[in-house]
């Protein structure tokens, strides 16, 4: 066979990823604390803060922008009319929107609140609920604009920032496992709280990248990772009845409640604590 | 040797003369609520009158004789967590201008002595001995670590509701393979060495012999276990039952209970699966790999390049399990991988008990078909490390490039290494790069001076790679897995193949056939392709399109209005073939759907099963069978494959979710 023709090529930069890549970070319903956790990456801040443009990050900087933004960090839920107006703005200025946190990529605490009359919950904390203009659900970003990649936890985790950021620096993909907390509290050789306790944990529906830390302090998972792939919910929701069905729904209501597995777990137990029984609420978007 | 006496109280002379052979000494003690194995002090750090009380799904420390150390049970995590530690770290890459430093770690493993070892465990220790001892290179780290362990095993007293040793001829009696063998009977211990070096510990100890009484005690207590245990799991033809139930309804019963946590694997004695994680500098200049403990339940374990899963389903990673386990184990390596600890039972969240699974799946007297594959060897398939020339890993310099489609291009690569050079068609290298996975890619032209590898964009470490400038320096790791058995083609009709890309691991193959020409019968090539631009190496093709000695037919799956040719799938081609099937050897690559479409037509023309030969792609990470993502039931596809004939895979090539 003859050869294949041989093109000498020049180095050129990845499209993808440009060399100083213009990054913002933003919130929408949230308490700022997954924004935080960059801040906390203080060993490489000033080196990362060399290799990308921050030129949105209301807690850091006086420095603002409404882009265009290489990629883009949301914090939060969408909870409010003028978040969605503002995201599906921010969406056309972004090349990658990431979702950071619990609020955003699963709805976050505050859509507990999903299951219950949306006046009665604005009544309760508001003393003028008239002027107060939200959604009848806090959701998560994806369900109103495509999302490139996200970070789960509440707050996220700053291995899995880290991460985050090399890979888009280096053009790999991020190393995000979606297995279960299960596979870190083995290799960390945490003895199992749920067999060895009885204490209820939700490890094994749940997305590693916490380090295991609550089981490995003796309590259970609380799910802040939401769910994993193939996330058996419904099984584990079984195994945990033998306590009683109110306990099993409190179990998986907490920061990625409104996450579809939970959510079902939660459904089938009778709703989180407090919630009024099926049928009274008003639960459709 | 006779059994000798060490009286309980003078328990930390033993302790004592471990730690002047220069040991740490690992052994039983009580963390967060159970038993683990962890670095003793002393004998006073051994769980004195604490027992593991295990149910399926439930553990509990109970309270037993204070008086006696070793009635505990089993720790919750096996002696692999030292054997074959949950991360160990890998190479450290460096990129300096055009070239790269490549640094395998190295360290010596600290010396250990394994304290309270059970029979269970001496014999799960063996059994990944053999895995990773496995050719051809095996697992440096945990041959090193094993060498540098001591085992002193205490025989069990007592069992646990869990325990099935009986059933996998795995205990309870302690035989051989402890340096140091114990018994606890009431006022110490029987003390036996089996090694030269447990025996030169023993004798430090100056015991006196023990009493006839004293063996008889120690002969009576382990009986009892062993009728305690009973033999709860019918182990009579267990691999060729599980081989022939793997359509069992029972799989999708247990996924819907199992929560595909991993946590039957990792307490595992001999499970053995890692994942390589890569971390690097932010500007991917240097970069490190790390090896850690992964399990066939985890999703990203069966994941090939764009992002396709072998077994997307619980129950086809369960079936994974169970049949690995206790069936294609002994396929691969002539033993059992199970050695019936019943770690698995007690740690698993929601209590799914495998010796209830088992008789579910596989009952005695189910009506056996034939076997889904031929059987392997006694011994297993795996050699034994050192029987086959080792890969090894070189630099190699980037320079040529030559794009081929919209996401594929080939590179030529200069490499200077006679070991990687003497690689055969349809072998594969790894290629590594700092700050990037390393994905294994076929060889598509062996040159006296180095390789040309044709690589598609399927991700972003091969995205990488044809993006590199020329001049630039990676690492390729190799050669490795079984290439094309070419010579058998010899004086017969030839068929190639192809499917896509798939051409790039049978363009050696037509080299190599190029070569030798009246050697060969009459060589015909049936390509296809997505559309036209999707077809490799066109230029090289139309130039031997001239060829009377050659037939080259094409299709493609759709293409526009300036295409001429052939519209269809590949086996169209074959409508037309006046050739004889039986005088034919075939050469296969492409998709697996593909590729079994062809399999199934070739089979219908005549071409016998042995000789027609596929290559399969599957999750190839260690390149060498010891890190277990490629498994495909008896096979590991790095090792044994990738190419394979009909005849070898049997069912294995049609079974979904294997």
């Amino acid at each position: 066979m003859t050869a294949s023709a041989t093109v000498v090529r020049t180095p050129r930069p990845r499209s993808a990823v440009p060399t100083r890549p213009r990054i913002g970070v933003v919130k929408l319903a949230s308490c700022d604390g997954c924004q935080l956790t960059l801040l906390d990456l203080e060993d490489e801040l000033l080196a990362i803060a060399d290799r990308v443009d921050i030129v949105e990050f209301a807690e850091a900087t006086s420095r603002r922008s409404a882009g265009p933004f290489d990629v883009l960090l949301v914090e939060g839920s969408v909870s409010t009319p003028d978040q969605v107006e503002e995201l599906l703005r921010l969406r056309a200025v972004s090349h990658r929107l990431i979702t950071i946190g619990a609020c955003a990529t699963a709805g976050g605490i505050q859509a507990l609140r999903n299951w219950r009359d949306h006046d009665e919950i604005r009544a309760a904390v508001y003393p003028r609920p008239a002027f107060i203009e939200s959604l009848a659900q806090a959701r998560p970003v994806s369900d109103f604009v495509a999302v490139d990649g996200e970070l789960r936890g509440c707050p996220i985790a700053p291995d899995q920032l880290r991460e985050l950021l090399t890979a888009l620096l280096t053009g790999r993909r991020p190393q995000l496992p979606d297995e279960a907390v299960c596979l870190e509290c083995k290799r960390r050789g945490v003895v199992c709280v749920t067999v060895a306790g009885s204490i209820p944990c939700l490890g094994p529906v749940t997305r590693t990248g916490c380090g295991a830390i609550c089981p490995a302090y003796g309590r259970g998972c609380y799910g802040c990772f939401g769910p994993r792939e193939s996330a058996n919910a419904a099984s584990l929701a079984a195994w945990f009845e033998r306590g009683s069905p109110a306990d099993v729904a409190r179990l998986f209501a907490g920061f990625t409640a409104w996450s579809a597995p939970f959510r079902a777990a939660i459904d089938t137990y009778g709703g989180p604590p407090g919630a009024p029984v099926a049928g009274e609420g008003s639960t459709d978007a | 040797m006779t059994d000798r006496f060490l009286p309980v109280a003078e328990l930390d002379t033993l302790f004592d003369a471990l730690a002047a052979d220069g040991r740490r000494i690992i052994g039983p003690t009580v963390g967060d609520g159970a038993i683990v194995y962890e670095e003793l002090d002393g004998a006073a750090d051994l769980p004195w009158g604490r027992v593991v009380e295990s149910a399926p799904g439930r553990v509990r420390l109970g309270d037993g004789d204070p008086a006696r150390a070793f009635d505990y049970g089993l720790g919750v995590t096996a002696w692999k967590r030292f054997t074959h530690p949950p991360a160990v770290p890998g190479a450290r890459f460096r990129r300096e201008d055009d070239s790269l430093r490549v640094e395998a770690a190295a360290g010596s493993p600290p010396r250990l002595a394994f304290v309270g070892v059970r029979a269970c465990e001496i014999a799960a220790l063996r059994i990944q001995e053999r895995v990773m001892r496995a050719g051809p290179l095996g697992d440096a780290d945990h041959v090193a670590r094993r060498a540098a362990s001591l085992i002193v095993a205490v025989e069990c007293a007592r069992a646990t509701d869990t325990c099935f040793c009986t059933s996998m001829e795995a205990g309870p009696e302690v035989s051989d393979g402890a340096d140091i063998a114990m018994a606890e009977i009431a006022g110490g211990f029987l003390v036996r060495s089996g090694s030269a070096a447990g025996a030169s510990i023993v004798e430090a100890l100056d015991l006196r012999p023990a009493t006839e009484a004293e063996t008889a005690a120690a002969a009576a207590q382990v009986r009892a276990v062993r009728e305690a245990i009973g033999d709860p799991v019918a182990a009579e033809g267990l691999p060729d039952r599980l081989r022939n139930a793997l359509d069992s309804p029972r799989w999708a019963a247990i996924a819907d209970r199992c929560l595909a946590c991993a946590n039957c694997t990792l307490v595992c004695p001999t499970c053995f699966c890692t994942s390589v994680a890569v971390a690097s500098d932010l500007d991917g200049i240097e970069g490190t790999t790390e090896r850690r403990w992964d399990s066939c339940f985890s999703s990203g374990f069966a994941r090939v390049a764009g992002d396709a899963s072998f077994r997307p389903a619980v129950a086809d990673r369960y079936r994974q399990w169970m049949t690995h386990k206790f069936a294609t184990w002994w396929d691969q390596f002539g033993m059992s991988g199970c050695v019936g600890c019943g770690r698995c039972i007690a740690w698993c969240p929601v209590a799914i008990d495998v010796r209830e699974e088992l008789a579910a799946v596989a009952p005695i007297g189910l009506p056996s078909g034939p076997p889904p594959w031929p059987a392997s060897p006694g011994s297993g398939r795996a050699p034994e490390i050192g029987t086959t020339p080792p890969p090894v890993r070189a630099i190699a310099r980037i320079r040529s490039f030559a794009r081929e489609t919209a996401d594929t291009a080939t590179i030529g690569l200069a490499i200077t290494d006679p070991a990687i050079l003497a690689a055969a068609p349809g072998q594969f290298v790894l290629v590594e790069q700092p700050a990037f996975a390393a994905p294994p890619i076929s060889i598509s032209r062996i040159r006296p001076d180095g390789l040309e590898l044709t690589i598609r964009a399927a991700g972003p470490a091969t995205a990488r790679l044809i993006d590199l400038p020329l001049g630039t320096e990676v690492a390729v790791r190799g050669p490795l897995g079984r290439g094309w058995p070419i010579s058998t083609a010899r004086g017969r009709d030839v068929v190639i193949v192809a499917g896509g890309i798939g051409l790039a691991p049978l363009r050696p193959v037509l080299d190599s056939i190029l070569a030798e020409r009246p050697r060969f019968g009459a060589v015909r090539l049936y390509l296809g392709a997505r559309s036209p631009a999707d077809r490799l190496f066109v230029d090289e093709l139309s130039a031997l399109g001239g060829r009377a000695d050659l037939e080259i037919a094409e299709i493609v799956d759709r293409a526009g209005g300036d295409w001429l040719g052939r519209i269809g799938v590949v086996t169209q081609l074959f409508d037309q073939a006046a050739w004889d099937g039986s005088r034919v050897t075939a050469f296969v690559c492409g998709p697996e759907r593909m590729m079994r479409a062809t399999a199934a037509a070739l089979e219908r023309l005549g071409v016998a099963r042995d000789r027609t030969w596929v290559t399969l792609e599957r999750n190839m990470a260690c390149g060498v069978g010891t890190c277990g993502h490629c498994q495909l039931g008896p096979f590991f596809v790095c090792r044994d494959g990738p190419v394979f004939s009909l005849a070898e895979l049997g069912d294995a090539f049609m079974v979904e979710g294997l």
